[in-house]
């Protein structure tokens, strides 16, 4: 794949006018990836290579600053050690300065802890935990995409309205698990509204029987649900079988399209935040779904949409900079914005988090699409789903 | 009462998919002698054949019984072409070999299906709740209770009532011994291998209304029947009933009245055993 798009890139270069060729003699500008391409999280990883792609073909034509770009894919199957191992395999042996597409939170604090010694830049697309922009936050480290904490946050904003009052907490039994579910406690403790019972199923539990009988048994309006995309995907069968779906409301941090097309029906109903809904109503959005859906024959996913925002973003930074050096990229993207998908992102200097806005969302089902879609119920706007710099509080 | 009744359906629901899946585990060790870390996979691949067959056909039944078979005669084909020739070496050839297997079987299967997980619908028969006197009990779990128990007493009588269960279990006792007497050790084995890959098939099949076929699956459900077979006993399917039981119990009752300890009890569990029968309950000491 590589070999064969450098070849392509090759071929193409000697077809070009001499100005040009001058600019790509400094050769391309090299993105890494170190993915999760195989292995249980596979599908985020399958995400941002998608958004790479049709960045890639978008980007093929002019390049950035007159040079190609080109993406260089490796596999982590979504171990934190293996991550670390192939990043820097793609900062010393090919050269990139910078890396993304890492799909989960553990690889990127183990990446990223390196990246102020590889003097490379890592840009989060995917990885949700609070302490990336807080605790372990360096002058190397971006993250484009909404954290876990603002996901909390708009799903919270949203319940504060709504006549539920009695909430059930599951969330699962590692970090981001944890964090989301202290984190929607006290923003709904702050709401007037109460948390009636909290449980931390396992990583990979595929029987919830218990915690359903359980969530049952605490006459729990909602159930506020912070499981990774498989463990999702299972409870949200279960429940369903159980019939308590119909009893208590699922609320699901990340509403997902991968749980959506594997649990089909049974989804329908339930409510969450989204970090980019794909029924998003703006030109720029229907375009890039459209030309998604070209490309790959499925409607894009929110990690699909975050790291081509990401990309995009990168592009016109480097663009601005007038270089890719390192440096002189981070202080070009410090207080700058951009118009991405779903809406206006500003990249605040104080801690690297982009300033975006935040939705909730329901899943429905419409006939023009073969499975239930997110609906959009609200959309905040960034300075109200953003928390404090280098905190997670919203006060 | 409603409340123990539909914790005592949960664990037993749960032991009848362990059932499935060690049972073949148990089988491959006490007549191969492997420690067949690939088992996992069959199991996989029954339920994404299971789905392809659903998607087919529009049918739940025809895969319960197509499926199996299918994953039976690629296990044998494995058997015969890899594993059969490294019997004689240490373990760790064996291990090295079905992980292996594992890996390749797992990615193929990411290849062919996509990262995103293939939900299947339970038949319309079994789909919604039985009243079972004021507790809506789901009918998929209750269908998986008596197929565990239909599979285990089935296999049971099979090893202890017929002819072809005598040359197997005359082959786990002492193969060399079999062999001197006119068995076909190296066809037993391939039959055995093929045998508990269709097991596993078929618990592949029967889990993909409940969890969904999705990648991992396999690796998830090996721990767990790894430790069946350890608690039961290395070989002895009697044991694997006991075994699935057992853990079936102490994860969903974990789960429910000690939360934060779930995992570890099911361990705690396996050291006691351990430490006073270390052959498992219904193993035979060596």
């Amino acid at each position: 794949m590589n070999r064969r798009r450098f070849l392509a890139l090759s071929a193409a270069s000697l077809a070009t006018p001499a100005f040009v060729r001058r600019a790509w003699a400094q050769g391309p500008i090299r993105i890494g990836m170190p993915a999760a391409l195989s292995g249980a999280y596979a599908q985020y990883g399958i995400q941002a290579r998608r958004a790479a792609d049709l960045f890639a073909k978008d980007i093929k034509a002019k390049g950035i600053l007159g040079r190609p770009v080109e993406f260089i894919f490796e596999d982590t199957a979504g171990d934190p050690a293996t991550a670390v191992r192939k990043a820097q395999k793609l900062v010393e042996k090919d050269g990139v300065k910078f890396l993304t597409g890492v799909a989960l939170s553990s690889e990127a604090l183990a990446v990223s802890a390196k990246c102020p010694e590889w003097k490379v830049i890592f840009m989060s697309t995917i990885n949700g935990a609070g302490t990336l922009t807080t605790k372990s936050f360096h002058r190397y480290f971006f993250r484009v995409n909404t954290s876990g904490p603002m996901g909390a946050r708009a799903i919270s904003l949203y319940l504060a309205e709504s006549p539920m009052k009695r909430f059930f907490a599951l969330g699962s039994d590692y970090a981001w698990g944890r964090d989301s579910a202290a984190s929607f406690t006290q923003q709904i403790t702050v709401a007037k509204k109460d948390v009636v019972g909290t449980d931390y199923p396992p990583v990979g539990t595929k029987d919830f029987a218990s915690y359903i009988a359980k969530i049952r048994q605490s006459r729990a309006e909602g159930v506020y649900l912070a499981l990774p995309g498989q463990d999702a995907t299972i409870y949200m069968k279960q429940a369903h079988q159980f019939g308590l779906s119909r009893e208590v409301k699922p609320i699901m941090e990340i509403l997902e399209l991968e749980n959506m097309k594997a649990v089909g029906d049974a989804m329908v109903g339930a409510i969450g935040s989204s970090r980019y809904p794909f029924t998003v109503d703006t030109p720029k959005n229907k375009d890039f779904v459209r030309r998604f859906h070209e490309l790959h024959g499925v409607y894009p996913d929110m990690f699909d949409g975050e790291t081509y925002e990401g990309l995009e973003w990168l592009a016109q930074v480097i663009a601005k900079a007038g270089t890719d050096d390192v440096e002189k990229v981070i202080d070009a993207w410090e207080d700058s914005g951009y118009e991405g998908l779903e809406g206006p992102f500003f990249m605040r200097k104080c801690d690297h988090q982009a300033v975006q806005p935040g939705f909730a969302v329901e899943c429905v089902k419409d006939p023009k699409y073969p499975h239930p879609i997110p609906k959009i119920l609200a959309t905040y706007a960034g300075d109200k789903v953003t928390p404090k710099c280098r905190t997670e509080d919203f006060s | 009462m409603a409340n123990v009744l539909e914790q005592l359906l949960n664990a037993l629901a749960l032991a009848g998919l362990l059932f499935l899946v060690s049972a073949g585990l148990s089988l491959v060790f006490g007549i191969l002698r492997v420690v067949n870390f690939a088992h996992g996979v069959f199991y996989m691949l029954g339920a994404y054949l299971g789905f392809t067959t659903v998607a087919l056909t529009g049918w739940f039944w025809p895969a319960l019984v197509v499926v199996p078979p299918l994953v039976g005669v690629l296990g044998a084909l494995l058997e015969s072409t890899t594993l059969r020739f490294i019997y004689g070496r240490q373990p760790i050839y064996q291990l090295l070999l079905t992980f292996g297997l594992a890996l390749i079987l797992e990615e193929s299967i990411r290849v062919l299906y996509g990262p995103t997980a293939k939900g299947v619908d339970p038949p319309p028969l079994l789909q919604g709740a039985f009243d079972l006197g004021g507790l809506l009990y789901p009918r998929y779990r209750l269908f998986l209770v008596v197929l565990g128990c239909t599979v285990g007493i089935a296999v049971w009588l099979f090893l202890r009532r017929t002819r072809a269960g005598l040359v197997i279990r005359a082959v786990a006792q002492n193969h060399e011994m079999a062999d001197c007497l006119g068995a076909d050790v190296a066809r037993v084995r391939t039959l055995v291998f093929g045998a508990a890959c269709a097991l596993a098939g078929l618990g592949g099949v029967a889990a993909a209304p409940m969890t969904t076929a999705y990648l991992g699956m396999g690796i998830g459900v090996i721990v767990d029947a790894f430790v069946v077979v350890v608690v039961g006993g290395l070989g002895s399917i009697a044991g694997s009933m006991a075994g699935s039981l057992i853990v079936g119990a102490a994860q969903t009752w974990g789960a429910f009245y000690l939360p934060e300890t779930a995992m570890v009890i099911m361990y705690a569990v396996m050291g006691v055993i351990l430490v006073f029968r270390p052959w498992g309950l219904l193993g035979e000491e060596e």
